[in-house]
């Protein structure tokens, strides 16, 4: 059985993805409550291509290409149709479960086994390399919005979009790209939960995780490297949850961890006096 | 006619195409045939008395929360947490029961408990919302997972049958529950409370003065304050109306389908709710139709994974690409002004 | 416009000043237009086009990200920015722009969102200097500054244009023309009316054009377009108020109220039954503040009362509950619910009315308003959003008149109305006049202020003039307006 560490570090490469992908989003002004849907899909395709017979990078890479096309369909519904992005992101989200449920039961509905699926490669402390690099994500966007000119454009499109117009930039083309970014990482993130974490896929396999990135973005207060300790809170107390259930300890009852990552994330917005760190122009269309 | 063109208005048309044409390529793509399908989905859902009653048993909790995303939708407020209200509306009904011990006059103070349960389930996206400017997206989703969690916590601490190897509740014993009307169906009351709740929230938006001011407050809160109205009371009560409702749905469907509580519990029907509220123009009476539209094609869809071999899972799928039909057409109608 | 200097544009709110910057700064693409630079003509479409040509633009609210720091909204306005670029890079930048305006910034690490107005148009002003225009474009500068801070803006400008640089100011304070700028132009729908030398004009002269001008240049047409009603002149309140009795018979009582945008640092009135007055002012001087301040649509402090109620301030239901009525200034956004019915709009704030709604009462109440305020609609079922601007603000004076309150307060109540359906809105207001409902008026338009035929105050910053007549000719009043008279 891994180590505590190493359960921490692998049930936050997901999270991490997810987070990172919706602060990106969020930064530029838009707000998908569709991630669920997004790492579910990701999830599923990963597995329907592993299960093809190709290599577990494949479905990676296959998850990753199918998130892209998921940021591509919000943007095309929210941002360029402005259709609203709540509601859009809801019906996103019933959308992947029940097409992903579809999917799984006409390639393993007969079956009715488990099916087993090969990890994709541990590079170290139990983490594949798509992990490696969903630890690097936080400080790369640290280093994207405070060094870089796109960086400043793109939390400029979220905060002062006029700002951007006047620049001679679509604000509606700036939310598009993030939103394919942060499809593409949430694909990615299903994926490492059906390849590296999971080993198979069922119905509703994110169980909540798209959620729970959205509430680690708010607890980050939409900053890049605080979405790191946020993150490591949330798997720490997940991985310490399946320790006490594996243990039968039930000194502290298991909802409490369950709980505890939104809890955290609403006691942080009521704690914060205003909306401080809140992109100013989320949820508002592209003028 | 020339405007038809120019003003592309057959753009939106097109959606409800695509989400047509798509839902009957699923079908083919799972082999299928379509006509074998739809008949399997309607001799299942409402042909008979069994299947109707199946039908009707899942109508309460859809249409309950489809109400109370009407009720919300309509007063300005986007509760996205429908969802973990109707839980908190369940946990209640399934505590009342066994912690009064009252027996058959538990029922009514069952309801009345789920209804407050959800209403206050509300209170700290509301409290949020009105003085610390959270969006009431984010909050509802996050306390959606803490009441799921809740949940998790109810059926293998407190509420834990302990007669049973799962972690579920007690089970409701019949004279504390709503029980079926009509021998050898699932036909119960339930519903038809559901059906004289949309009925009653028509008549509240539609011929009072306070359900007025909720549509005018929802419609512009900046146009309310002009017109001497108080948006934010107005948006806190229709918080704790929306989330009420929510509950009494949780609350009935532990009491007449399902008698206990488990985990995890109804997973998805405020998410439905959500989507036969749009589906049927936020209006309650549509909310009606497109509920029992949602309610027989779930039932109807495990006959049609039986007989025709298509997933089940097409129920949560067609009412979803509707819904962005629907979305488009509303954002493309809102474009044009 | 020539280089080395400042050439200043004036007129009247829709004369076309801000179309016309933003065309020439790419902003906005011209249906027709000829754009002449150097001689040569030029087009362009987007707002770096126009900046590469050296033509940059200041707008009138400044741009700046909140979230980020001086240095990082100076990098975002440098087109020529690198991709990648240190902190201490970006320090040399905003050194850089520092000695370009000549005027200090504030420190490089201090976030936008807690700089004071002032300084926030300095960083603005000083990002479009680091594209190096020729021609620097800046919507009314001087609007949100200090004296002594408008002051050294105008020297840093004219510093600027001494060495070479093109500078071209809107701005509504005539003093500030006189002071600063080598040339002017007068605006008027779209028009230009006066192209000259400073030194060639009097301020009352200019001042007397823009406001002229301001009701389409034909103040024969203005005077033929006055209903029967307009020659109605306002009477003094007839029930004069016995001194002892003075307190209780106001029925608008304003004390020390101060907005919480500052806009309006401490101003007081009264206002006795049937009596009205004008607050005529330019767009930003606080008028609309105080105004919207008194009826609880915007946070305030000091003292309210209507009617001898003390009105909780910032709340609009306890302003309603003491007898008042409001017209909001802008009535698609404030006023009118759009996908609400004429019945809904007319219902929803109406107090005689219970909790049941009938139909049929509803719509008897809704056409009998309709055909008392001459509301052209295809029907009492029509959504407020389907029907023009006129018969827009006759729903909300229909809304706001039926009962009569005991205060009306109308901001902008005929802005971008035609002639007539100007004249029938102050005609309703005379009417409620009549009937004793006291009114209090804003507008930013003299010719309108004097239709009105009421007492006028001017507000200038924020501070209310002496009552002055109906009669006072346009050009004093303009004096007022531009702070040239206390």
């Amino acid at each position: 059985m891994p180590g505590i560490l190493e359960t921490t570090l692998l049930l936050s490469v997901p999270l991490l993805l997810a987070a990172a992908g919706e602060l990106v989003l969020e930064r530029s002004g838009s707000l998908q409550i569709g991630m669920e849907g997004t790492m579910l899909t990701g999830a599923f395709v990963a597995f329907a291509i592993v299960h093809a017979g190709k290599s577990p990078g494949a479905g990676l890479w296959g998850a990753v290409a199918a998130g892209l096309l998921s940021g591509a369909l919000f943007a095309l519904f929210a941002i360029v149709l402005r259709a609203d992005p709540i509601l859009t992101g809801t019906a996103w989200n019933l959308l992947a479960a029940g097409s992903t449920a579809f999917g799984y039961e006409l390639i393993a509905g007969k079956t009715g086994a488990v099916l087993e699926l090969p990890s994709l490669p541990v590079v170290v402390m139990g983490l594949p390399w798509a992990g490696l690099a969903a630890f690097a994500f936080p400080v790369i966007l640290h280093i994207f919005f405070s060094r870089t000119r796109p960086g400043l454009v793109l939390g400029a499109a979220g905060e002062t979009p006029m700002a951007v117009r006047a620049q001679g930039y679509s604000v509606a083309g700036v939310r598009s790209l993030a939103s394919l970014f942060s499809g593409a990482l949430s694909g990615a993130g299903g994926a490492v939960l059906t390849l590296s974490i999971s080993h198979t896929f069922v119905e509703g396999l994110t169980a909540g995780r798209g959620f729970l990135a959205l509430g680690i973005v708010v607890f980050a207060r939409w900053r890049p490297l605080a979405l790191l300790p946020a993150t490591l809170l949330v798997a720490g107390a997940t991985a310490l949850q399946y320790r006490l259930q594996a243990g039968g300890s039930t000194q502290i009852p298991y909802a409490v961890f369950i709980a505890l990552p939104s809890l955290l994330s609403l006691a942080a917005l009521a704690v914060a006096t205003s909306r401080r760190g809140a992109p100013k122009a989320l949820g508002t269309p592209a003028p | 006619m020339k405007r038809l063109f120019t003003g592309w208005s057959w753009i939106p048309w097109l959606t409800y195409g695509a989400a047509a044409g798509l839902s009957v390529a699923l079908v083919l793509i799972a082999g299928g045939s379509p006509a074998a399908s739809a008949r399997a989905l309607i001799e299942s859902s409402v042909l008979s008395a069994p299947a109707l009653g199946e039908s009707l048993s899942r109508l309460t909790g859809i249409l309950f929360s489809a109400l109370a995303a009407v009720l919300a939708f309509r007063g300005g407020v986007l509760n996205i947490g429908i969802e973990g209200q109707f839980l908190m509306g369940g946990i209640a009904a399934a505590a009342i029961g066994p912690m009064t011990g009252l027996g058959a006059a538990s029922m009514p103070l069952a309801l009345l408990a789920s209804a407050l349960a959800g209403a206050l389930a509300c209170l700290p996206a509301a409290w949020l919302s009105e003085s610390r400017g959270v969006p009431p997206v984010l909050s509802t989703i996050l306390l959606n997972l803490v009441f799921a969690a809740a949940v998790t916590w109810a059926v293998r601490g407190p509420l834990r049958d302990p007669a049973g190897d799962y972690p579920q509740s007690r089970p409701i014993p019949d004279e504390q529950a709503i029980s079926t009307m009509v021998p050898g169906t699932r036909i119960t009351p339930a519903p038809f409370l559901a059906l004289a709740a949309a009925a009653g929230l028509a008549v509240f938006l539609w011929k009072t003065s306070p359900g007025l001011k909720l549509r005018a407050a929802g419609d512009s809160p900046l146009a309310a304050k002009s017109a001497g109205l108080s948006d934010v009371k107005i948006r806190t009560w229709v918080f704790l109306g929306s989330g009420g409702l929510a509950g009494l749905g949780g609350g009935l469907e532990v009491l007449s389908v399902t008698r206990r509580l488990y985990d995890p519990f109804a997973t998805g029907t405020g998410y439905s709710g959500i989507a036969a509220a749009l589906l049927g123009a936020t209006d309650p009476l549509g909310a009606i139709l497109s509920s029992f539209f949602l309610a027989a094609l779930g039932a109807g869809s495990r006959a049609m994974e039986r007989e025709a071999g298509v997933p089940a899972a097409i129920a949560t799928i067609i009412p979803a690409l509707a819904v962005l039909a629907v979305l488009t057409h509303r954002a493309w109608r809102e474009r044009g002004q | 416009m020539a280089p080395g200097r400042i050439h200043a544009l004036l007129g009247e709110n829709g004369a076309g000043k801000s179309t016309l910057v933003a065309i020439a700064s790419g902003q906005l693409r011209p249906d027709t237009a000829d754009i002449l630079r150097d001689g040569r003509a030029v087009t362009w479409t987007s707002p770096r086009q126009a900046r590469a040509e050296g033509v940059t633009l200041v707008p009138q609210h400044d741009l700046l990200v909140d979230n980020a720091t001086v240095a990082e909204n100076l990098a975002l306005l440098d087109p020529m920015a690198p991709f990648f670029e240190s902190k201490r890079k970006r320090r040399d930048r905003v050194a850089r722009a520092e000695s370009l305006f000549g005027l200090p910034l504030p420190p490089p690490e201090d976030l936008a969102s807690s700089l004071p107005v002032g300084s926030r148009q300095r960083v603005e002003i000083a990002g479009a200097l680091l594209t190096g225009p020729s021609v620097l474009i800046l919507d009314e500068p001087t609007a949100v500054l200090s004296p002594p801070e408008v002051q050294t803006l105008l020297q840093a400008l004219r510093t600027l244009s001494e060495s070479g640089t093109a500078v071209l100011v809107i701005t509504h304070r005539l003093a500030e023309v006189f002071e600063a700028a080598d040339d002017l132009t007068v605006l008027c729908r779209g028009e230009t009316v006066l192209t000259r030398r400073v030194e060639e004009v009097t301020p009352p002269e200019v001042a007397a054009l823009i406001l002229a001008g301001s009701e389409g240049g034909s103040r024969d047409e203005v005077m033929a377009g006055l209903s029967e009603t307009d020659s109605r002149k306002i009477e003094p309140p007839r029930r004069a108020a016995t001194s002892g009795q003075l307190e209780e018979d106001l029925v608008l009582e304003v004390r020390a109220l101060a907005t919480l945008d500052s806009k309006v640092p401490s101003a007081s009135l009264e206002l006795k039954p049937g009596e009205a007055l004008t607050l005529l002012a330019i767009d930003g001087n606080g008028a609309d503040s105080f105004a919207a301040a008194i009826a609880g649509l915007r946070p305030a402090t000091g003292s309210v009362r209507v009617a001898g109620a003390p009105v909780a301030l910032g709340d609009p239901g306890s302003y309603h509950d003491a007898g008042g009525a409001v017209i909001p200034a802008d009535r698609r956004l404030e006023g009118l619910f759009p996908n609400l019915t004429l019945t809904e709009n007319f219902a929803v704030s109406d107090r005689r009315r219970g909790f049941w709604l009938t139909r049929k009462s509803l719509e008897e109440d809704a056409r009998a308003r309709m055909s008392r305020f001459s509301i052209r609609a295809s029907g009492p079922e029509a959504r407020t959003r389907e029907l023009s601007g006129g018969n827009q603000q006759k729903v909300l004076l229909a809304r706001a008149l039926t009962p009569l309150p005991k205060l009306l307060i109308a901001i902008h109540p005929s802005r971008g109305l035609d002639l007539g359906s100007s004249a029938s809105v102050r005609g309703f207001l005379r009417d409620a006049l009549e009937e004793g409902t006291a009114v209090l008026i804003v507008t930013s338009d003299p010719d309108e202020a004097r239709l009105l035929g009421a007492p006028i105050r001017v507000m200038y910053r924020g501070r209310l003039s002496r009552v002055l007549d109906p009669e006072t000719p346009v050009a004093e009043l303009g004096r007022y307006m531009a702070g040239l008279a206390e």
